[in-house]
């Protein structure tokens, strides 16, 4: 069935990037990336036989507490603010906030011993309002894992709609002992590593994650002229030649962003819905999908996501007669749920600066369905100019977002 | 500004709504509690659903005007989307599992229970039952839940990624989430209801795309849950929804929300569904008496000392549907 026709999006800059994963910053993240390093450690936000899962993706030195998810959120939001150089009491700065589990910490602790949370402290507005005062409006979207995304799109589309002088999309979450417990109840035997499109992938493990970026119109920056060309990430004012750059300095343009919902099963992912999403961010990004040269996908390492998103890849990419390289984090990442997406911009952003390329950590074997695929298995330099991120959630929700370099 | 096309009220229990600004009782009462949702859902397909996603599911049958016991075998529709509005839907599967776990082991926790540990589950549920394929939104943002998302709503429309959108707002009332919800100190004990408002582009500024010759909802497609024309024996009734923190433009004359009748002193508060359940009634009041109210109703809700969210619901200029 063919999908709304849309108006192509008006591209936006990115003009800021902040990430956290177990790898640390978006910087270290992206070098552990290149150098294939896995983050995996011994799983301590839940007792692991009690929830029949043996590792975690944790952020460093982070203990497992209250309102944790809030204090990374909060942490990632102001830094990307500072480094856009928004000024929130002249622009009107929105905030849309992606995340799969909330603070659901606290109703696990009221659970068992702790106090009852006030359901103002379940969703992100009160934290960010607490050290943004300037926001206009904080939308905490929960849409599991693929929220980041979604954020993403609201954004854009708040821009086109000329709701926002600027959007600050974020996203957040920590593991939770009962989403631990269905990850390990639904498991034969713990998994003990993610192993994204590999043939003996053995399921998904979690991680920690907190991202934000910020999202302005085109016109709305004018640094592009003094874009340092380091690898870094950093936006930065300074550049080598002592210039100063009069606006933030774009990391990249979203050219669109697609979604869909399967509505076929709770659980399972859908072929036909994962292809619908996919077309519908080429189509409003205005892209030909042969033109995308790099994939970063969702890659669970799940016998079903996989497949299937190789299966959507076949239809929509390879049949138009593309052939992008194809990668993915989660196996040096685990699964940030609903900062997946995010993260997965942040790191099409630095391999479209830079051309490094990371490689699947826990990928040997291709599994069969993905035979056509260019998977990226060790650190590679290319020239991609067009990105595809995936990500997909718990009841079908997919979203998919296309990225340019700024050259 | 969006058009309402169509909205129901599903709030179980024996409170009717009296006391209306305007001196009319409205019929709340009588819908079908969770527990008994089969009778309006059919009965397939219903083990493991919790109780707001049951209530949830319930308000949109209404909404659409699908008779009781039939649940339509649907292709995908991508032109519908899902926004759905509510925070506590959820915390009573996450409450039992950890408690589970923590007392016999991860080993006996249900597999069904799984989706229901994904706060979506609301909005993915919906899309699932009535084969709604547009996007998909579950909006968490406490006591203004249900204006966001429809402010959401609206913005999927305007960004014409859909045609319709079924905004639902739901909240139940079990234990766990009576327990958070009194740690919010909102001043009226939590409610379970649900009401639905399925919103379309407001004609004069977007037009309607289903003639263009590759869109899925050709209005003769027989298999498709959605009623082709919603408004066909209602009135349309227009909704704006005012940024976060906003005033009235001109202060209207019946304010449904904290400031004016509140439907949470008389009703109990549904909380993250509220805004949805306060445009649901202005809707119905107007389409009562549409032209005793000439200038709408105002709908507010926000928390307590917390930013306020208010929303304008207008009678339709050109006074009918698309029927």
């Amino acid at each position: 069935m063919p999908p709304i026709v849309p108006d192509r999006a008006a591209p936006n800059l990115i003009v800021a990037s902040v990430v956290r994963t177990c790898l640390g910053d978006g910087a270290a993240t992206f070098t552990a990336l290149l150098a294939g390093v896995d983050g995996r450690a011994p799983l301590r936000a839940a007792d692991p036989t009690r929830v029949n899962v043996a590792y975690g993706y944790h952020l460093p030195a982070e203990p497992v507490r209250r309102f944790a998810a809030s204090d990374w959120l909060a942490g990632c939001v102001s830094q990307a603010v500072r480094t856009a150089r928004l000024d929130l009491t002249r622009q009107r700065v929105v905030a849309v906030v992606g995340t799969g589990l909330r603070e659901l910490t606290a109703v696990e602790e009221f659970a068992l011993t702790g106090p009852p949370v006030s359901p103002e402290r379940l969703h992100f507005g009160p934290v960010l309002r607490a050290v943004l005062p300037g926001l206009a409006e904080v939308i905490t979207l929960v849409n599991a894992c693929s929220a980041g995304l979604h954020a993403l799109a609201l954004g854009q589309d708040l821009l086109a709609a000329g709701d926002a002088d600027a959007v600050v999309v974020a996203a957040v979450d920590g593991m939770t002992q009962s989403m631990l417990a269905m990850i390990g109840r639904v498991a034969d035997e713990p998994t003990d590593r993610v192993r994204p499109f590999d043939e003996h992938r053995r399921g998904v493990l979690l991680g920690d994650g907190a991202a934000a970026l910020v999202l302005v119109p085109e016109d709305a920056a004018t640094g592009s002229e003094t874009r340092a060309a380091t690898g870094s990430g950093a936006s930065t004012a300074s550049v080598p030649d002592g210039r100063r750059a009069a606006g933030p300095v774009p990391l990249g343009r979203l050219l669109g962003t697609g979604l869909s919902c399967d509505a076929r099963h709770e659980t399972a992912p859908d072929v036909a819905g994962i292809s619908r999403a996919i077309r519908d961010g080429q189509a409003r990004a205005g892209v030909d999908p042969a033109d995308v040269d790099l994939v970063v996908a969702h890659g669970t390492g799940t016998a079903l996501n996989d497949p299937a998103e190789c299966e959507a890849l076949r239809r929509v990419n390879l049949a138009a007669g593309g052939d992008p390289l194809v990668t993915a984090v989660k196996g040096a990442l685990g699964h940030t749920s609903g900062t997946a997406g995010l993260v997965n911009v942040d790191v099409a952003l630095r391999a479209l600066r830079t051309g490094a390329v990371p490689p699947i950590v826990g990928l040997d074997v291709p599994l069969a369905a993905g035979k056509e695929l260019r998977f990226v298995t060790s650190a590679r330099t290319a020239q991609p100019r067009l990105a595809q991120v995936h990500a997909f959630g718990f009841g079908g929700v997919n979203a998919v977002s296309i990225i340019a370099g700024c050259g | 500004m969006s058009r309402i096309v169509a909205w129901s009220l599903h709030l179980p229990g024996d409170r009717p709504a009296t006391g209306l600004a305007d001196g009319r009782t409205l019929a709340v009462g009588g819908a079908t509690p969770p527990e008994r949702a089969r009778d309006l859902l059919g009965r397939k397909g219903l083990l493991y659903k919790e109780p707001a996603t049951l209530l949830a599911l319930c308000a949109v049958h209404r909404a659409l005007g699908l008779p009781a016991g039939h649940r339509p075998a649907v292709e995908v529709d991508p032109g519908v989307a899902v926004v759905a509005c509510g925070n506590l839907g959820n915390v009573a599967t996450v409450a039992e599992v950890t408690r589970t776990v923590a007392a016999e082991g991860g080993r006996a926790v249900s597999p069904l229970a799984a989706p229901n540990a994904s706060s979506n589950v609301v909005a993915s549920t919906v899309a699932l039952w009535f084969g709604f394929g547009g996007p998909n939104l579950m909006i968490c943002t406490g006591a203004t839940a249900g204006l966001d998302g429809l402010a959401m709503a609206a913005l999927l429309l305007r960004g014409r990624r859909a045609r319709r959108v079924v905004v639902v707002g739901a909240e139940p009332a079990d234990e766990v989430a009576s327990a958070i919800h009194a740690a919010g100190e909102y001043g009226h004990p939590l409610r379970a209801g649900a009401a639905c408002v399925i919103l379309e582009p407001d004609q004069p500024d977007q037009p309607d795309q289903s003639d263009q010759p590759d869109r899925p909802d050709r209005p003769d497609r027989p298999d498709l849950a959605v009623p082709s024309d919603l408004t066909r024996d209602r009135r349309g009734v227009r909704l704006d929804v005012l940024a976060t923190g906003a005033d009235w433009p001109r202060t209207p004359e019946l304010i449904i929300g904290p400031d004016g009748w509140d439907p949470a002193a008389h009703w109990g508060d549904g909380h993250g569904g509220q805004g949805v359940v306060s445009v649901a009634l202005a809707a119905e009041l107007l389409a009562g008496a549409e032209s005793t109210r000439p200038d709408g109703i105002g709908v507010g809700c926000g928390p307590v000392g917390g930013p306020v969210r208010r929303a304008l619901v207008r009678p339709a200029s050109d006074g009918g549907g698309r029927g």
